[in-house]
């Protein structure tokens, strides 16, 4: 590969970088801290091949460096991968991942014991918590604090054979290490299809997350409407 | 630029004709993406390019700089002057380069260019994103009643690393590293260091970005074909399950920081396995691979990595046996 085309490469890439990141595209990928990294490493990618650029064209510049030595075989291709992640993330731009990917990851909830004794549940009749969190809760709060308690959950329709479960991903650094966590719905709920944002307002069935039903708590519901999806998908 | 050569089919040309191709085909390419296996992969694929990229980035700056600023003659005066004795500084060295493994390959790279004996580089490529402070601490959260997790994981790290080093100053041959990875960059003073730092780090992203994102296209590979269900089949089996812990290590590829999460997730199997998965997935993992296929040349991937695997198994049990009982 040119060196010219190289430098047209990275100024997509770094680009490619800056864009995902100007908006909220990025936490489709990775966590909100991550944007940071994102415009510092896009901006230090365009200025170096925009460096590189403005120092090819200068006359004097006959110190190429490195950059003019030949990779053999195979090897001298490899830069041209790196317009894989631009095509993708430009012309297609992946979904943050939904209820596909919560079916591949198993029958079980991947929430992890914190503590077994929690605070109170925030004040309020039906109060909001996130899926991880009250799958913990469900599980290991030896308090019941939210046994008999009406609670607001907000995450994706996931069909796991007849049963229809809501499911939101908990990633700690990007879409790759993302684990699922699971609560099955019961209740009058008409037609979903997967992938639907809900609200979902109900009460825990007690002693239902156990390691037999794979820390899946059952959740009567209430109230049930579709939401918008949220600007950041995952939960940490 | 001669007529000649303007009337020759460049990369230039390939390279628009490819973008416009894409553009042109861009609902056919959506349509392929519709299928939810398929689009389960492409968004794992661009988290990890997008989420290496920015320690790939840090990585060749960090080469560059040392490249432009630090002199073979400091590097020695630095380390011990046997090489046998380099290896544990080099890897107490990986302390404090904090980030992912992605950023070391450059880094090791470049040192082993500057002048710091083969194994030495290598442990520090090693060490670096295993047992920097950021993936303790992390291993540590995702493990809140199992401190000796940490432990263990730190001891069997840093054993890998060494002993690696060791073998490789030991039985390795110069001529398995290929020679453009040696090359040192000019030597130069004043404004010049600059302009190393700019050359060497823009050339080592490109070089190695594309070996990224072949690494990433495994992964995401990977990560739709693995079945869930292997693991609840491994629940009673701790050799059978060290062993597939540590091949989903390679094939998954996750970034240091964040595997000790998915491990403790995995809480049906006991910690021998997970603590392998541990200290095999910073050592070698498919996105490595790749980059030191492209870092140091294939003769020299194709023996580092199945010994890297095959020394961080065996580690990550001894730490186990030893720190877990």
């Amino acid at each position: 590969m040119r060196r010219d085309t190289q430098h047209v490469l990275l100024v997509l890439l770094g680009g490619a970088l800056l864009r995902i990141a100007a908006d909220d595209t990025y936490l489709r990928y990775v966590r909100p801290s991550h944007r940071w990294l994102l415009l510092a490493a896009g901006a230090v990618i365009v200025v170096l091949a925009a460096v590189a650029l403005v120092r090819d064209r200068a006359p004097a510049a006959v110190s190429p460096g490195e950059g003019t030595h030949q990779h053999t075989g195979v090897e001298r291709h490899v830069p041209w991968l790196l317009l894989a992640p631009v095509l993708v993330i430009v012309l297609v731009a992946p979904p943050a991942l939904g209820a596909d990917a919560v079916s591949r990851s198993g029958s079980r909830n991947a929430a992890l014991q914190d503590a077994d004794l929690f605070g109170p549940l925030p004040p309020g009749d039906a109060p909001e918590l996130s899926v991880a969190e009250f799958v913990q809760r469900a599980a290991w709060d030896t308090s019941g604090s939210v046994e008999g308690r009406e609670v607001t959950l907000i995450g994706f329709a996931v069909r796991r054979g007849a049963a229809m479960e809501l499911a939101r991903m908990t990633i700690s650094c990007c879409a790759a290490d993302a684990r699922p966590n699971r609560v099955r719905l019961v209740g009058d709920l008409g037609e979903i299809t997967p992938d639907t944002w809900l609200r979902v307002q109900g009460s825990a069935h007690p002693g239902s997350a156990t390691a037999a039903s794979g820390y899946v708590p059952a959740l009567t519901v209430t109230m049930l409407e579709q939401v918008d999806p949220p600007p950041d998908p995952y939960e940490y | 630029m001669t007529i000649i050569d303007r009337a020759r089919i460049t990369s230039l040309h390939v390279f628009c004709a490819v973008l416009v191709a894409a553009i042109l085909v861009r609902p056919l390419i959506t349509e392929a993406l519709s299928a939810p296996v398929l689009r389960t992969a492409a968004t794992v694929f661009v988290a990890v390019c997008v989420q290496a990229l920015p320690f790939l980035v840090l990585g060749v700056l960090l080469s560059g700089a040392i490249a432009a600023f630090v002199s073979p003659a400091l590097l020695r005066r630095a380390l011990p002057a046997h090489p046998m004795a380099a290896v544990p500084v080099a890897g107490a060295a990986g302390l404090v380069l904090p980030g992912c493994e992605c950023a070391s390959v450059p880094v090791a790279r470049r040192l082993m260019a500057q002048g710091v004996p083969d194994g030495a580089a290598l442990t520090f490529l090693l060490a670096a994103p295993a047992i920097n402070p950021v993936v303790l601490v992390a291993t540590a959260v995702a493990f809140p009643g199992e401190p000796r997790m940490v432990l263990a994981r730190a001891i069997g790290s840093l054993a890998t690393a060494c002993v690696m080093g060791w073998l490789w100053q030991r039985a390795g041959r110069a001529g398995w590293i290929a020679a453009r990875a040696r090359r040192a960059a000019p030597a130069s003073s004043g404004a010049g260091r600059w302009a190393v730092l700019a050359e060497t780090a823009r050339h080592d992203l490109v070089s190695a970005g594309g070996f990224l994102v072949l690494g990433g296209l495994t992964a995401a590979a990977f990560s739709v074909l693995v079945p869930p269900e292997w693991m609840d089949a491994l629940a009673g089996q701790v050799l059978l399950a060290v062993v597939v812990m540590a091949v989903l290590a390679v094939v998954l590829a996750l970034c240091s920081e964040a595997d000790a999460f998915v491990a403790a997730s995995l809480s049906m199997l006991p910690l021998l396995p997970r603590l392998a998965f541990l200290v095999v997935g910073p050592a070698v993992d498919v996105k490595l691979i790749a980059l030191q296929a492209g870092t140091f040349g294939q003769a020299f991937a194709a023996r580092f990595a199945p010994a890297t695997f095959v020394v961080a198994v065996m580690c990550a049990v001894a730490a186990g046996l030893v720190v877990l009982p």
